[in-house]
């Protein structure tokens, strides 16, 4: 453990563009890989001390992962890896970020805005499928599930830097749509909060202890310590 | 009643003319509930019919119930169960925001939603951060001193009793305020985390003075309404009740009074006579459309349903919109800037403890004609909630590994925050769009482009707060842009061709057409406009009762009365 921001790991991790070679595997409860900085955290054990409607909401997303409704199979190909990617999830367990936003797209739930350029965002959704699956194949792949992991990274690279081209699809405003849902699965995902150390719902214990470095008695300390701009300029992750 | 307020009699003194934080049950204190209320038939023509439940017409109906007006709200959303139906999680609190269709156009078009548009008794300020800092009174003349925008039609002089009263009603804790007009606060300031202390320590060290507050938090139980439990989640609605909203601020105290709010409620036309008066207002229930008879009307649905409410109202004498002869419904939209800055930190700061609002500073908020642009910017503290800090991180251009790797993080991290002043424009406006939502009603488009004095008065913020992240120790930085806080869109104005509504927040156009949310302010300061709307509303209400305005009356003899 360290709390000094130039202590670097071991560069190359278990492999090139992997996470951190020194991050913990998780002991208890569970995170997304298995991965994280407070092995020893499972906030889920504290589930009890939360108000009943706000468990109920979290638990569901552990308990009750949706049935894919609103993708066709083809595009939860597509999609299924392009999530996997964006949100680096290479092993189980997986958080079921496509699941999610099929709910999402599915139940018509919507964030309050259009721009006047993109289509709504159900459509945008299918469209980023075609679009990501047409890159792949002028890569001559057959789609972008089946692509080389090199090839499908490239086009995400040229699609969060605006590159990409479909028509009807401005695609800066369509990547901004796509990651906004999906980290708003993710990091709503209670096994995400294992890995970040987030204490969570707090109502009605609340917090009392406010200051730097301090913890609540059910929270527990970090056992690796990383300055996430170093290590990702040092090992040249983007 | 009485028996009721005796046994709620607790904490700290009681506010004048409001017993809201008293007529709260103990048990269930983050809203009251509607059994028990008055009702009125729709053929009773009312006093006044607000159409909108937040910080402009709750503040409005509270006051004239207490006058013995007869009052109707109109709100589009619910009336709020927190027990049941908010919960303690960012993902889980989509049902506060106004999520309904909307366009955004422009060269800097501005996300709606959840950043800025409340839907349900309590509006906005049921998922606003808490900070209630007043306007300056330098904010009053701006045209005058800096020579940009509009001057106020009035001074800050007459909204100060109003600001006086609301921080005692709210509560507002906060320390000394030096700044602006200086005032105290009549809560003490909360306790802060190690984050806006090493903030503070930072600040100082570039010569910023950052004081606590003032944030409308209870410091301490208030009436029936608890002290705050820093469980961080103000934006998703306080459940415990501690943190200040209309719902608990002024709606029991307005149904105590004989006030009725119609929930669900969506208005979709404010109709008038022959003779140009409003008649009351067209508005649709679980699928059926009804007519609430009123002598007048106040619109209170902020800067984009007020003014898609005026255009969607069109007649032969108004074929382009209610109030709309001069093409001014509409014009002159805001939002302040709101860049963040997040800084990393050697020890664990865990950002999401305390109220997002903690510690702010005015000392940037006028013209200082050595940095080359006209007004400034406010310092506030944010705390962002992990799906809020990952959005951050994406906008900082990272993803995949990289961005879990800066996630997982997310302990280190501290983050504050600017309002940049940005000044209003004819051209930022909310118009009708063809599309059509669910009642048939054209859905608003609101376009947003900034200037030249806006750009550059957000990079010099974010030079600003890059220095104090620094000097406080940060290791890394990390910096997004984005908006807070829209107002404007119906200004209010001392003629009748440069404005929407006059001085008392009158349509210049329709005597008994009232304005009374933040879409009358015609520039917006630096600061967090909810105390702002509530002292608009306050003063509004204190002048139609006394009868210096009389919505019954022409609009010249009212002025000259």
């Amino acid at each position: 453990m360290s709390r000094d921001a130039g202590h670097l790991p071991n560069l190359g991790g278990t492999e090139p563009g992997g996470p951190p070679a020194q991050l913990p595997r998780q002991r208890r409860g569970t995170t997304p890989q298995m991965r994280g900085r407070y092995p020893d955290y499972d906030l889920l054990e504290q589930a009890s001390h939360w108000d009943e409607p706000t468990r109920r909401v979290v638990l569901d997303r552990v308990e009750r992962v949706p049935p894919i409704r609103f993708f066709d199979e083809r595009e939860v190909a597509t999609l299924g890896c392009f999530c996997d990617l964006v949100m680096a999830q290479d092993t189980e367990p997986r958080i079921p970020v496509l699941a999610m936003v099929d709910e999402k797209l599915y139940e018509k739930r919507a964030d309050g805005y259009r721009h006047v350029d993109m289509p709504p965002d159900p459509q945008a959704w299918r469209e980023v499928a075609r679009m990501l699956d047409a890159a792949a194949a002028e890569r001559s792949a057959e789609g972008f599930a089946t692509a080389e992991r090199e090839t499908q990274l490239r086009i995400i690279e040229r699609f969060a830097a605006g590159e990409l081209d479909w028509e009807g699809l401005p695609v800066s405003k369509a990547w901004g749509l796509v990651m906004r849902d999906i980290l708003g699965a993710f990091y709503s995902h209670p096994w995400a909060w294992n890995e970040i150390g987030f204490g969570g719902p707090a109502y009605p214990r609340g917090y009392a202890r406010l200051a730097a470095g301090q913890r609540e008695h059910w929270e527990s300390p970090p056992e690796f310590e990383l300055d996430p701009v170093r290590d990702v300029n040092e090992r040249g992750l983007e | 009643m009485r028996a009721k307020l005796a046994r709620g009699l607790k904490g700290s003194v009681k506010p004048a003319g409001n017993d809201s934080s008293l007529l709260l049950d103990p048990d269930h204190p983050a809203a009251p509930r509607p059994e028990g209320m008055r009702h009125y038939a729709c053929e009773e023509a009312v006093d006044m019919l607000i159409v909108g439940c937040g910080a402009g017409g709750a503040t409005l109906a509270q006051r004239l119930a207490r006058r013995g007006w007869r009052v109707v709200v109109l709100e589009a959303g619910p009336f709020w169960d927190p027990d049941s139906e908010w919960v303690s999680d960012e993902a889980g609190s989509h049902a506060l925001y106004w999520s309904e269709q909307r366009l955004i156009g422009g060269s800097d078009p501005v996300e709606l939603g959840k950043n800025n548009s409340g839907r349900g008794v309590g509006g906005s300020m049921v998922h606003f951060a808490g900070f209630a800092p007043r306007f300056h009174p330098s904010d009053f003349e701006v045209a005058s001193r800096d020579g940009v925008a509009a001057d106020w039609p009035i001074s800050y002089e007459e909204l100060r009793p109003h600001y006086e009263r609301l921080e005692q009603e709210l509560p507002v804790a906060g320390e000394h305020w030096p700044w602006g007009d200086p005032h105290r606060y009549p809560h003490s300031p909360h306790p802060v985390g190690g984050g806006a202390l090493r903030i503070v320590a930072g600040a100082e060290r570039c010569g910023v003075e950052m004081r606590v507050g003032p944030v409308a938090i209870a410091n301490g139980s208030f009436g029936n309404r608890p002290h705050c439990i820093y469980r961080g989640l103000c934006l998703q609605g306080c459940k415990v009740g501690a943190k200040a909203s209309p719902l608990v601020t002024h709606v029991p105290d307005a149904l105590a009074h004989g006030v009725e709010i119609r929930a669900d409620s969506m208005a979709t036309r404010v109709e008038i006579d022959a003779a140009g008066r409003c008649t009351g207002v067209t508005y649709s229930h679980a699928g059926r459309e009804h007519f609430q008879r009123a002598e007048a009307v106040a619109v209170a649905g902020y800067s984009i349903e007020t003014p898609r409410l005026l255009l969607h109202s069109t007649s032969e004498r108004f074929p382009n919109g209610l109030a709309n002869g001069n093409d001014l419904v509409g014009r002159g939209v805001m939002v302040q800037g709101a860049p963040q800055i997040g800084g990393r930190f050697p020890e664990e700061l865990r950002m999401y403890k305390a109220p997002p609002p903690e510690i702010a500073s005015e000392q940037f908020y006028e013209t200082d004609e050595g940095r080359g642009f006209a007004r400034g910017f406010s310092i506030q503290t944010v705390g962002p909630l992990p799906i809020g800090w990952a959005e951050h991180v994406l906008a900082d251009g990272h993803w995949g590994q990289a961005l879990r790797e800066y996630m997982r993080d997310y302990n280190h991290w501290y983050v504050i925050g600017a309002l940049n002043e940005l000044l209003p424009r004819a051209e930022n406006r909310v118009t009708l769009a063809e599309e059509t939502d669910a009642n048939g009603m054209p859905v608003a488009r609101m376009d947003y482009s900034q200037c030249e004095n806006d750009r550059a008065n957000i990079a010099f913020g974010k030079e600003r707060m890059r220095e104090i992240v620094r000097a406080a120790g940060a290791q890394d930085v990390l910096e997004i842009d984005r908006y807070a806080h829209l107002v404007g869109g119906c200004p209010m104005s001392d003629s009748a061709e440069s404005g929407v509504v006059d001085s008392d927040q009158r349509a210049w156009e329709v005597p008994n057409l009232f304005v009374a949310d933040g879409s009358v302010m015609p520039t917006q300061g630096s600061a967090n406009p909810a105390l702002t709307i509530m002292a608009l509303s306050a003063r509004l209400a204190e002048r139609l009762a006394e009868k210096r305005l009389n919505p019954r009356s022409g609009h010249r003899e009212a002025v000259g009365a």
